[in-house]
């Protein structure tokens, strides 16, 4: 015989707003940090992070030089190529590495989104082999182009 | 506490064959729908056993606004109107811009240079590229039934930022040598 569990009588109107209380306290999901290290969302989220970087500096260059009259910046081509070329060898190839990674991995990583649109590579196997290729080629195209 | 989960439940099957047009779903003995109430209840019981007993730490990154409850509590979540200029034609043309730009940013590589034409074409791709980009990064992240009011500000903050751009690299390609022209020579300065 089951022992009897302790009720109280509620009315129907404050039963209901138990219930509401309860559906205004929902869980949250969890962060990212709950998840396995994987190179298949690591990817995903570094193509958002690079493509954000790469417009934000496209953004910055664009809005800059229309204000450049104004502030007098000089931001023409010649001047910024003098500029860039005054700088010590070690900061102008570290520079370019550090432009041309993003810009590498985002264009890679965005022809690997295009044939995902198209429907193939989308086993967990190839996801994984195609994300490897991609950051394989963007760190040697990275560099060939930093020593440019 | 069970009896009241219990008898919010019930009120909550009450509700539900009253505003339902499917009027069979009476939850009498044995129904599906008394399963479903049943099975509810003991999730919501092991909600509150689990609330009680959380010993990890809890890190409030971005943390949800107050839970409003819209109409009552057991309403449905409202599906969109379905619309394939904001669906389906939008997705292509995002796909078609980012497909043009595999061809443009190959050519500068290929050819060296770009002639004005060609050059201003990869410059408007990669504004439209960037700002759609941006638009779907203020979507993720600023949810507008949330935050209606930051969502408008970024929205329109983007526009604005996006036609200021848009004009600065007109003026580029018009006073300048062209983006491709100028970065090679900043690279190889």
């Amino acid at each position: 015989m089951p022992t009897p569990a302790a009720s109280q009588t509620v009315k129907e109107l404050d039963a209901y707003h138990i219930l509401e209380a309860q559906r205004r306290n929902r869980p949250v999901s969890p962060h990212l940090s709950v998840y396995k290290a994987q190179i298949s969302w690591y990817l995903s989220g570094l193509n958002r992070i690079t493509g954000s970087v790469l417009s934000g500096g496209f953004y910055v260059f664009g809005a800059a030089y229309l204000c450049a009259p104004l502030f007098g910046w000089h931001l023409e081509s010649a001047s910024m190529a003098a500029a860039f070329g005054s700088l010590p060898v070690t900061a102008k190839v570290l520079l370019k590495f550090g432009i041309a990674m993003p810009f590498t991995f985002h264009s890679y990583n965005g022809v690997r989104h295009l044939m995902w649109d198209t429907g193939r590579g989308l086993t967990n196997k190839e996801v994984v082999r195609t994300g490897w290729t991609v950051v394989g080629l963007s760190v040697v195209s990275s560099g060939i182009l930093a020593m440019m | 506490m069970y009896a009241q989960v219990r008898t919010a439940f019930k009120i909550e099957a009450a509700n539900l064959t009253s505003t339902s047009k499917y009027t069979t779903l009476t939850p009498h003995k044995g129904s599906i729908t008394s399963r479903i109430v049943r099975i509810r209840a003991a999730a919501s019981r092991k909600a509150i056993k689990a609330a009680a007993f959380q010993t990890s730490s809890k890190r409030d990154i971005l943390p949800a606004g107050p839970q409003v409850i819209e109409g009552t509590a057991n309403d449905p979540a409202p599906v969109p109107t379905p619309s394939p200029t904001h669906g389906s034609y939008h997705w292509t043309f995002e796909r078609l811009m980012a497909i043009s730009l595999v061809p443009l940013t190959i050519a500068p590589f290929a050819a060296g240079s770009l002639n004005p034409i060609v050059d201003a074409a990869l410059a408007g791709a990669i504004v439209l590229h960037s700002h759609v980009g941006f638009q779907s990064v203020i979507i993720d992240y600023i949810p507008a039934k949330r935050l209606p009011r930051t969502r408008a500000l970024f929205w329109w903050g983007l526009r604005a930022a996006t036609l200021m751009v848009a004009i600065g690299f007109y003026e580029f390609e018009t006073n300048d040598v062209g983006l491709t022209e100028a970065i090679k020579r900043v690279w190889t300065a």
